[in-house]
C-alpha cells in the first residue's frame, strides 16, 4: 500500500475569497495537480507575519474567508478505498459545522475535501484525520486483505 | 456465538499515572491508536479464533470523549468491512448494566451507575433503561478525582482508591453541603466548598486530610444511597446493582448494603475487573443487541459524545 505522501496530491490554497472572482491563483492549479497526482504550486500567504500578535491579527482578518484543503489518498484497489471511506466518513466534525469535511471515492482513490473559515480548527481537523487515516491503513495492512464477498 | 469488542480504559489509566490531571482526550486517543491493533491480535490469539469465526463487531458508540471514541470506532468499522461482519454500536452505560446483570445474576435491579464520567440511577421499564435520578452537574467520580488533586493525592493506582484508603484512617466528620435535589444529586457545590475549606482547615490543624477524605465519602455516598432508595421505593424493586468504577469502593457497597437490608432487598456488586470500564461489557451488550436483531449500519455508526442511556430501545428484554 502506498504511503499517503507518495504520489498523493494535495495542498493548501490561500484564502478563497469570492469577491476576487473565480478564486485564488492556487485554485485551478490545485485541482489539476491533484488529478495528475503532483504536488500543487505553493501559494504565497496573503499577509506577511508581523512581530508580536500575528496570530491575533490573522484571526481578526479571517472573518468571512473560506479556507479549502484537499487530499487524495491512493489505495491498491477500489474495495480498499471504499473500506477506508466507510471507516472515516461516519464521525461528525466537532465544534458544530465550523469545519466541513467531505469524503468521496473515485476509482481506487479516496478524495477528502475540507472547507472552513477558521484556519486553526481546519489545521486540527486535518491533523486528526491523518492520524485516523494512518490507523485505518495499518488496520487494513494487518488484518486484510478484504474477505471475498 | 462470539463477539469481539474493544474497551481500553484499563490501559488508559496507564496514561494518567504520574500526572496530576485527568484523562486528556488527545493523549488518550494517541494511546488507543498505539495499542489497539496489538490488543485486537492478542484477543483473537487468546480466544483461539480466526476472523471468520467472529459473529459481529461491537464497539462503544458513546457517551465519552470524542477523539478516543473515534480512534476505536474507525478500527471497528475497518475490520467489520474487511471481514464482512455486522457492526453494533453500543451505549457505554448499557455495557455496564448488561455486564453487571450477567456477572451477578440480578434479574431486574435498580442500578446505581457511578464512575468518573457518569452518575445515574437507572431502572428497566418497557423497553428502556430509564434514568430515575442523576447528577445535575459533575459525576461523583469526577468530584472525588478533583478533590484528590487538591490534596495532591497520588493517581497510582487511582485517586478514588487512595481516597478510600485514607478515609479508613479518618476520625472526624467535617460537615459538608448535602445536595440531594428530589431524585437528582449535585456535586460541584460540594467540590468547590471542600476545595476552599481544605487548605484553610488543614492549615489550622482543624482536621487531617484523612478526615476530609472520610467526610467527603460519607457525604457523597449517603446522597447516592438516598436517591437509589428513592428509585427503589418508586419501582417497588427488591434488587440493587452497583456498576461503574466508583462501585469498587467498599464503603459505598457497605452503605448500600445497609440500606438494602433495611428494605429487605438484595445488593449486587462486582469487583474491579468488571466495575471499571472494560471491553467485555461492550461485547456483552453487543451480543444481547445482536441476538435481538440490532445492526448498526455504517452510515449510523458515528460516535456521539452525549448518548443518554434511555435513548436505546432495549429489545432484548421483555
Amino acid at each position: 500500500m502506498q504511503a499517503a505522501d507518495a504520489g498523493a496530491g494535495g495542498g493548501a490554497e490561500g484564502a478563497d475569497d469570492g469577491a476576487d472572482g473565480p478564486g485564488s491563483p492556487g485554485g485551478a492549479g490545485e485541482a489539476t495537480a491533484a488529478a495528475l497526482g503532483r504536488a500543487p504550486p505553493v501559494t504565497r500567504p496573503r499577509h506577511a507575519p508581523r512581530p508580536g500578535g500575528d496570530a491575533a491579527a490573522t484571526a481578526g482578518r479571517t472573518g468571512g474567508r473560506t479556507y479549502v484543503f484537499a487530499l487524495c489518498v491512493p489505495f491498491p484497489s477500489a474495495v480498499e478505498a471504499e473500506i477506508a471511506c466507510g471507516s472515516l466518513a461516519p464521525d461528525a466534525e466537532p465544534h458544530g459545522g465550523v469545519v466541513e469535511k467531505q469524503l468521496t471515492v473515485r476509482g481506487s482513490v479516496l478524495a477528502v475535501r475540507w472547507r472552513a473559515t477558521n484556519p486553526r480548527l481546519l489545521r486540527i481537523s486535518i491533523i486528526s484525520f491523518l492520524d485516523q487515516l494512518s490507523l485505518v491503513m495499518r488496520t487494513m495492512q494487518r488484518f486484510g486483505p478484504p474477505a471475498t464477498r | 456465538m462470539t463477539t469481539w469488542s474493544r474497551g481500553a480504559c484499563r490501559a488508559a489509566e496507564k496514561v494518567t499515572k504520574g500526572q496530576d490531571v485527568g484523562f486528556l482526550p488527545g493523549d488518550t486517543a494517541r494511546h488507543h491508536r498505539a495499542v489497539i491493533l496489538d490488543l485486537l491480535q492478542e484477543a483473537l490469539t487468546e480466544a483461539g479464533l480466526t476472523s471468520q469465526e467472529i459473529d459481529c463487531i461491537a464497539y462503544t458508540k458513546g457517551p465519552g470523549m470524542g477523539a478516543p471514541l473515534v480512534s476505536v470506532a474507525v478500527v471497528a468499522r475497518t475490520v467489520a468491512q474487511l471481514w464482512n461482519k455486522p457492526l453494533l454500536g453500543v451505549n457505554h452505560c448499557i455495557g455496564h448494566i448488561e455486564m453487571g446483570r450477567l456477572i451477578t445474576g440480578a434479574t431486574s435491579p435498580t442500578v446505581l451507575y457511578v464512575s468518573g464520567g457518569n452518575t445515574q440511577v437507572i431502572a428497566y421499564s418497557e423497553r428502556r433503561y430509564r434514568i430515575f435520578g442523576e447528577t445535575i452537574d459533575i459525576a461523583v467520580g469526577n468530584c472525588l478525582d478533583r478533590f484528590a488533586r487538591v490534596l495532591k493525592i497520588s493517581n497510582d493506582p487511582s485517586p478514588g482508591y487512595n481516597i478510600e484508603q485514607m478515609a479508613k484512617r479518618g476520625k472526624k466528620l467535617v460537615e459538608l453541603p448535602y445536595t440531594v435535589k428530589g431524585m437528582d444529586v449535585s456535586f460541584s457545590g460540594i467540590l468547590s466548598f471542600i476545595e476552599d475549606a481544605a487548605q484553610r482547615m488543614l492549615a489550622t490543624g482543624e482536621c487531617t486530610p484523612e478526615d476530609l477524605c472520610f467526610s467527603l465519602q460519607e457525604t457523597v455516598f449517603a446522597m447516592l444511597v438516598e436517591i437509589t432508595e428513592r428509585a427503589m421505593a418508586h419501582c417497588g424493586s427488591q434488587e440493587a446493582l452497583i456498576v461503574g468504577g466508583v462501585g469498587c469502593n467498599l464503603r459505598l457497597q457497605e452503605m448500600m448494603e445497609t440500606m438494602c437490608q433495611e428494605r429487605g432487598a438484595r445488593l449486587f456488586a462486582t469487583d474491579e475487573r468488571f466495575c471499571i470500564d472494560n471491553g467485555a461489557m461492550i461485547a456483552q451488550a453487543g451480543w444481547e443487541m445482536f441476538r435481538a436483531g440490532h445492526r448498526t449500519p455504517l452510515s449510523d455508526s458515528g460516535i456521539t459524545q452525549r448518548y443518554r442511556t434511555d435513548e436505546v430501545e432495549v429489545t432484548w428484554r421483555d
